[in-house]
């Protein structure tokens, strides 16, 4: 009996091979429950993101990898270069890299959160589907055990890695919790999409959207659960704001000291953070002269993901540590035999 | 002085630990509660020197340099275990302790505990009751000055886009700070009226100088805080004018 991991992901194989080996939810059930009518194959799970296809087996002795990925190129038709494409592991080896894949080490983004989920429900549908026995049970679970030990002991998750995630981090320093706070987006791009969502999840609950394009604007707002306002005459509602964002493609300054300082006295003095993403620059750097006023470009949101992006890798030698005590400590069959 | 002694040089050790372990623990940008549990030590410790000179007197022990020192220091740091918790500003704990490292090392000096203490025969209540809330009141207007300096730091920070390090991350955000330095004023002020009613009350009846510098001070903290609630101000503004009153008053009730 032995257990073994097969797969590509982002690092490895090209966004056109990627997708070849996508799968459904639905394509899910159907692939583990073909992957144990395929022969030497006792257990089975298969993980399937935007970035990844991997699958974990517990195979019979005389079986391997190299049946395991003949069999897959096999059912995906695949007869392009297999080479770099496709990693394997095995026992020891494929345990510490689901751990690794569970705690966000193998993402794209070094630390993400979203991984541990994804794997959480390539498991279950596996489990509920009666394709997971006494190894992969223990195995999955004590992935999932490191993964919340490697969250909880190690800073791989701190620290945004975007710019929407520094601008949020940004109003956190600022506002502390955002629950309760209003935003305006001026400008209706991608950018302004990100930043907004990103401000809407940590609990902004006013959003408004401005734009040239009144149609756009409304368009942004119908998407985030937000309210339009029209260009013209966009300053009146500085004086409710704790958030501006600015991302319009504008070759000039839209935001000027003189709108903030017609509002000042009304809003009591309250902080106010601002947030250019826009290249050329959208708000005049000597709005954030203004004493409440906090001011950040596209460079400083950048330098911070990139300063953040540099501590999580920091943390990755540690992270390993704690995956080698674990399994070290664990009793996994067909892992530490 | 023996023991008694020993208590104010304990709580000065304890504190400045306290400190330390603060900046410590900042600098691993762990921000943790090293600094309260240390500075909770030392408020016992305190709290045991003072008793001491209570005892020696027979009354509040604000009597000479050393016991105002201690006195001011106890007081800061019982404003700064119950806010530190409420608010829950880790880093005040670093800003507070070398404050009262600083009060505590003067009250050390030899000479600051006057020797040789007679104790009181009659007691006047009004003046024991104006003294000890007036220096409980600095004790809150010195950790409204300790915030102010907080958010001056963070503020600089933020708007230098100096972001980097553990100050910057373990410290509260902005409006926490704004609004920790606004009630802890409020606090230390509206102790400070009733010191100041209670010293109205005082058998000597007039007002000495003490009395007239202490309604100067309420009524510049008076305005300040007025402005703030009422009409607003630049948090900036409102720190600068809650660290330069509180030197201020400290200053000129130094020189009284």
């Amino acid at each position: 009996m032995k257990l073994v991991c097969l797969g590509l992901n982002h690092e490895t194989a090209p966004v056109e091979v990627r997708e070849r080996f996508a799968l459904t939810e639905g394509g899910l059930d159907r692939e583990v429950e073909m992957l144990l009518s395929a022969g030497d194959v006792l257990e089975g799970v298969v993980l399937s993101t935007c970035n990844r296809t991997e699958y974990y087996a517990v195979v019979n002795g005389g079986s391997g990898v190299a049946e395991l990925e003949e069999w897959i190129c096999g059912q995906r038709d695949y007869s392009g270069p297999r080479e770099g494409v496709f990693y394997h592991h095995e026992a020891r080896g494929a345990a510490e890299h689901l751990c690794r894949v569970a705690s966000g080490m193998n993402s794209m983004v070094l630390g993400e959160t979203e991984i541990f989920g994804q794997v959480k429900k390539a498991y279950q549908r596996s489990l509920d589907g009666g394709a997971t026995k006494a190894v992969l049970n223990k195995l999955f679970q004590k992935a999932f055990g490191v993964g919340k030990r490697v969250r909880t002991h190690t800073a791989i998750q701190e620290g945004a890695t975007s710019v929407a995630g520094a601008s949020v981090e940004l109003a956190e320093k600022v506002f502390g919790k955002l629950k309760g706070s209003s935003v305006m987006v001026i400008g209706a791009g991608e950018m302004s999409r990100k930043t907004a969502r990103a401000l809407q999840s940590r609990g902004a609950s006013s959003v408004m959207v401005t734009n040239r394009s009144f149609d756009k604007a409304a368009d942004l707002a119908d998407e985030i659960g937000g309210r339009a306002v029209p260009f013209r005459g966009w300053e009146e509602e500085l004086t409710h704001l704790d958030v501006v964002i600015a991302a319009t493609g504008a070759p000039h300054f839209v935001v000027k000291p003189a709108h903030v300082e017609a509002v000042r006295r009304k809003r009591k003095f309250r902080p106010l953070i601002m947030v250019d993403i826009a290249v050329p620059r959208d708000i005049d750097p000597e709005v954030g002269e203004i004493d409440e006023v906090y001011l950040y470009d596209i460079d400083t949101l950048q330098e911070m993901a990139d300063e953040a992006r540099k501590r999580r890798e920091e943390q990755l030698l540690l992270c390993e540590e704690i995956i080698r005590e674990e399994i070290d400590k664990s009793s996994l069959p067909t892992v530490n035999d | 002085m023996g023991m008694g002694i020993g208590w104010v040089i304990i709580a000065t050790a304890l504190a400045a630990a306290g400190g330390v372990l603060g900046v410590l623990a900042m600098r691993a940008e762990k921000p943790g509660r090293a600094a309260f549990l240390w500075m909770a030590l030392a408020f016992g410790a305190q709290l045991m020197a003072l008793g001491w000179r209570g005892e020696l007197r027979g009354r509040c022990p604000l009597g000479d340099v050393g016991e105002i020192c201690l006195f001011l220091a106890w007081s800061l740091t019982l404003f700064y275990l119950v806010t530190g918790s409420a608010y829950r500003l880790s880093l005040l704990g670093v800003f507070t302790a070398p404050l009262v490292v600083v009060l505590q090392v003067i009250a050390l000096i030899p000479g600051s505990f006057a020797a040789g203490v007679e104790r009181a025969e009659v007691v006047d209540h009004w003046r024991e009751t104006h003294a000890a809330l007036s220096v409980l009141s600095y004790g809150a207007l010195a950790l409204a000055a300790v915030a102010g300096v907080m958010f001056l730091v963070l503020n600089g920070r933020l708007k230098s886009r100096n972001l980097s390090g553990g100050l910057v991350q373990g410290m509260p955000s902005v409006q926490r700070l704004v609004q920790a330095m606004a009630r802890i004023a409020l606090v230390g002020w509206l102790v400070l009226t009733a010191g100041i009613v209670a010293g109205l009350f005082m058998k000597s009846g007039s007002m000495n100088i003490h009395l007239i510098v202490a309604t100067i001070t309420w009524v510049l903290y008076a305005v300040l805080l007025g402005i703030h609630f009422v009409r607003g101000m630049p948090g900036r503004h409102l720190a600068i004018g809650l660290t330069l009153l509180f030197i201020l008053s400290l200053f000129v009730f130094a020189k009284l």
